[in-house]
C-alpha cells in the first residue's frame, strides 16, 4: 500500500515537471518529422527532378532541362491515349459504382431480417488486398476454367472471348473489378446520408400527397447529394491512381487496350531506361489534372449544399 | 371543409396502451382541442387521425367515409408537426410550393397559390429562405403556410407553438385562431397548454393517461368537470377540493364548516352515496365569497397579489384552498375568515369513483 502510493506519487510528481507546452511539443514534433521526411521532402525534390533528365539507375547528378519533360509529354500522341484510357476508366468505373452503391443502399436501407449482416458481407471486397483481388478476378476471368464467361454464357464459356485478351473487352473487365471492389465504399457513405435523413421530413411528405417517385428525386437524392460526392470525388482520384488492381491482371495489355496513366507512369519510373525526370513530370501532371477535377466537384458540391 | 368521427378507436404499442378506445365527432368547421399532460396519448390519437399511425381497433370517418386504412395521402388532411418539419434543402416558398407540386397543379397556379398564403401569414420576405435561416415563428409561420395550401379538408396541428418562445407563442397563438376563423377550417390542435386549450378550443378533449376524461365546451370543462382529474387539471389554480362528510342534508367540512345543501344536491347526494359517507366539494376560486357569518371557516395560510385580484390561500383541514378576493383587502397570516360559496358553483364528487355528482338537470 504504501509503496504503491510512493510509487504514484513519484510518477506524478514527474508529469508534473513536463509543462503542456512541452508536452505538446513531445507529441508534434516525432509525427511534424515524419511528415517532413515522408511526405513534404518527396514532393518538392520530385517536382525539382520533373525539370532534369535524371535517371534513378544512372549515377549521373541530375541536370536542369526546364519544361522539356512536359512539352515532351504533352505532345506524346500515345501518352494521349493512355490518358484517354484512364478517363474512359475512371468515368465508367466511376458511375457504375455511384449506380450500384446507391442502389445497394436504398435496399439495405430499408431493415430486414439479416440486413445488418448483409451489409457486412458486401463490405467485404473492399478489405481485400488489391493485388489479391487482381489475382483471383484474373482466375476468375479465364476464359476456360473461370466462372465468369461461364456464368454470363449460361454454361458456354467458349461462345464469348477472354475478356481480359480481348482489346475491347478488357478495359470493361478491369471496370466489373473496380466496381465490385469499391461499389460497397460508396454504399456506406450513402448509407450513412440515408440514415441522417429524419423520418419527419418523409411523414411530411405523405401528407404532402407526394408519390413514392417524388419522395427520390425531391427528398431522398438531394439529402443523400453531399455525400454521394464525396464519395464521387474520392473514387475518381482512385480511379486516375488504378494500379495496383490492373498490374496483376492485365498489366497493360492487350497491346494498349488497358494502360491507364498510373500503370505508364509506373513504367516509365520503373521499366526500362528508369526515366525519373520525366516520370517525375507525368506524376505532376496527373496530379494537376486529379485536383483540377476534384475543384470541380468541390464547387459543385457546395452548390447543391447551398447557401 | 369536412367532419371527422372517431369509433372506439385505440392504440397500443405492444402490451403499452397509448391510446384507450375513444370516441370523438369533430363537426364541420370546429375547432376541437386535444389537452392532457405529457404521455397521454395525444400526438398518438393526431398521428391515427392522420394516417401516419395505424389503428389497433376502432374506425375512423373522415366526411363519412370510412378511412381507417387510408394511406396519410387519400385522406386530404394537413398535419402541422411540433417542430415544424419543414424541407432543409428547400427554400420556403419551395416548402410551400410542395404539396401544390405534388399534386400536379401548373406552374401559374402554383405560383399565384403561394403569394396567397404567403401574404395571408405575412412571409413573402421570407420566401427565398431555407428553414435553417429562419426563427422559431417564421418556420412555424411557413409550415403552417404549407399546411394551408392546399385547402385541406381539415387540419391536424401537434403542438405547434409548443417549440416557440413566449412571445412568438401570443403571436402564433392568434394567427391561428384568426387563420381558424378565415377558413373557417376543420382542427384538431394538440395542447398540454390548459390555458391555450380554454383560449381556443371550441371544445377540449381532456385525456389521461390513454383515456378520455371529458369532452365539453371550454365552459363546461371548467365549471362541470367530469371528475377529479379534470377538476384538478383545468384552470390555474385548479379547482378547490375540500373532502368532508355527508350526512342528513349537510357536509361537515371540519369542526365549524357545514355547509347545508341545497335540496336538489342533498337528493342527488342521497341517491349516490346511500344516506351518508364520503364526499369531495369543489369550488372555483372565484365562487368563493368572504362574508362575516359564512358557514365554512378556515385560517389565511398566504394570499398572493395577482394585479387585477388577490388570491387568499387558506388550509381548511388539510386542504388548501383558494379564493379570489378585491385588491386591497389583507387579511392577517393564520386570522380564521369565514366564507360562503356560490351556491350555483359548487360540485361535488365521489371519492371512490372519482367521478363528478350530478344533480338531476330541472
Ligand atoms: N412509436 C412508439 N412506440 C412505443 N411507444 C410509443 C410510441 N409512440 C408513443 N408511445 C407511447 O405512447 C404513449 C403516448 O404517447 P404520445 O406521444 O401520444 O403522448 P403525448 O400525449 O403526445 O405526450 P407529449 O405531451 O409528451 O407529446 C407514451 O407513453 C409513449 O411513450
Ligand atoms: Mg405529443
Amino acid at each position: 500500500m504504501a509503496t504503491t502510493q510512493a510509487i504514484s506519487g513519484g510518477q506524478s510528481r514527474r508529469r508534473r515537471q513536463l509543462s503542456d507546452a512541452a508536452l505538446l511539443r513531445l507529441f508534434i514534433f516525432p509525427t511534424l518529422i515524419l511528415i517532413i521526411l515522408m511526405n513534404i521532402f518527396p514532393l518538392f525534390y520530385s517536382l525539382y527532378l520533373s525539370f532534369t533528365d535524371y535517371s534513378a539507375i544512372t549515377r549521373q547528378a541530375p541536370n536542369w532541362v526546364g519544361f522539356k519533360n512536359y512539352s515532351d509529354l504533352l505532345s506524346d500522341k500515345q501518352m494521349w491515349i493512355y490518358f484517354a484510357n484512364s478517363g474512359r476508366y475512371a468515368l465508367l468505373s466511376v458511375g457504375l459504382q455511384t449506380l450500384v452503391g446507391f442502389g445497394l443502399a436504398l435496399l439495405l436501407n430499408e431493415k430486414f431480417k439479416g440486413s445488418g449482416f448483409l451489409t457486412t458481407l458486401i463490405l467485404v471486397p473492399m478489405m481485400l488486398s488489391p493485388a489479391v483481388v487482381g489475382l483471383f478476378w484474373k482466375l476468375i476471368y479465364h476464359p476456360s476454367s473461370g466462372i465468369f464467361n461461364y456464368i454470363v454464357t449460361f454454361g458456354h464459356p467458349t461462345a464469348i472471348p477472354d475478356i481480359l485478351a480481348s482489346p475491347k473487352l478488357a478495359l470493361w473487365g478491369i471496370i466489373i473489378v473496380d466496381v465490385w471492389m469499391w461499389s460497397p465504399f460508396v454504399m456506406l457513405l450513402c448509407l450513412s446520408g440515408l440514415g441522417a435523413i429524419p423520418d419527419y421530413i418523409y411523414e411530411a411528405a405523405a401528407i404532402d400527397r407526394a408519390s413514392w417517385w417524388r419522395q427520390f428525386w425531391r427528398i431522398t437524392l438531394p439529402q443523400v447529394a453531399p455525400l454521394l460526392m464525396i464519395a464521387v470525388l474520392f473514387r475518381t482520384i482512385e480511379a486516375f491512381k488504378a494500379f495496383d488492381v490492373v498490374m496483376p491482371m492485365t498489366a497493360g495489355g492487350p497491346g494498349e487496350a488497358t494502360e491507364l496513366i498510373a500503370l505508364n507512369l509506373y513504367r516509365q519510373a520503373f521499366g526500362g531506361q528508369w526515366r525519373t525526370g520525366r516520370a517525375s513530370a507525368l506524376a505532376y501532371i496527373i496530379l494537376i489534372i486529379v485536383i483540377g477535377i476534384s475543384n470541380v466537384y468541390i464547387r459543385f458540391l457546395n452548390k447543391i449544399r447551398g447557401d | 371543409m369536412a367532419t371527422i368521427e372517431l369509433r372506439q378507436v385505440e392504440k397500443k404499442f405492444g402490451d403499452l396502451h397509448a391510446v384507450k378506445p375513444m370516441d370523438l365527432t369533430v363537426h364541420d368547421g370546429e375547432f376541437v382541442v386535444l389537452l392532457g399532460p405529457s404521455g397521454c396519448g395525444k400526438t398518438t390519437t393526431l398521428r391515427m387521425i392522420s394516417g401516419l399511425e395505424s389503428v389497433t381497433g376502432g374506425q375512423i370517418l373522415i366526411d363519412g367515409r370510412d378511412v381507417t386504412w387510408a394511406h396519410p395521402s387519400e385522406r386530404n388532411i394537413a398535419f402541422v408537426f411540433q417542430f415544424f418539419a419543414l424541407y432543409p434543402h428547400m427554400t420556403a416558398w419551395q416548402n410551400i410550393a410542395f404539396p401544390l407540386q405534388s399534386q400536379g397543379e401548373s406552374r401559374a397556379a402554383v405560383k399565384q397559390r403561394v403569394a396567397e398564403v404567403a401574404s395571408l401569414l405575412r412571409i413573402n420576405h421570407l420566401l427565398h429562405l431555407r428553414p435553417g435561416a429562419l426563427s422559431g415563428g417564421d418556420k412555424q409561420r411557413v409550415a403552417l403556410a404549407r399546411a394551408l395550401v392546399r385547402h385541406p379538408a381539415a387540419f391536424l396541428m401537434d403542438e405547434p407553438i409548443g417549440a416557440l418562445d413566449a412571445d412568438a407563442r401570443e403571436t402564433m397563438r392568434a394567427e391561428i385562431k384568426r387563420l381558424h376563423l378565415l377558413e373557417h377550417a376543420t382542427t384538431v390542435y394538440v395542447t398540454h397548454d390548459q390555458v391555450e386549450a380554454m383560449a381556443m378550443g371550441d371544445r377540449i378533449v381532456v385525456m389521461s393517461e390513454a383515456l378520455v376524461q371529458q369532452i365539453g365546451t371550454p365552459a363546461e370543462v371548467y365549471h362541470k368537470p367530469a371528475n377529479l382529474f379534470v377538476a384538478r387539471f383545468i384552470g390555474s389554480p385548479g379547482m378547490n377540493l375540500v373532502t368532508g362528510h355527508y350526512a342528513n342534508g349537510v357536509v361537515h367540512l371540519s369542526e365549524n364548516s357545514r355547509y347545508l345543501l341545497s335540496p336538489e344536491w342533498n337528493q342527488a347526494l342521497q341517491r349516490e352515496l346511500g344516506g351518508e359517507g364520503k364526499v369531495i366539494l369543489g369550488f372555483r376560486s372565484e365562487a368563493g365569497v368572504i362574508v362575516e357569518d359564512g358557514p365554512l371557516a378556515a385560517e389565511v395560510f398566504t394570499s398572493d397579489l395577482h394585479g387585477a385580484y388577490n388570491m387568499l390561500n387558506l388550509s381548511l383541514n388539510d386542504d388548501l384552498v383558494h379564493i379570489r378576493v378585491p385588491r386591497g383587502i389583507r387579511y392577517p397570516m393564520g386570522a380564521t375568515v369565514r366564507f360562503n360559496i356560490d351556491a350555483e358553483m359548487v360540485r361535488f364528487f365521489n371519492p371512490r369513483t372519482e367521478a363528478a355528482i350530478t344533480r338531476r338537470v330541472r
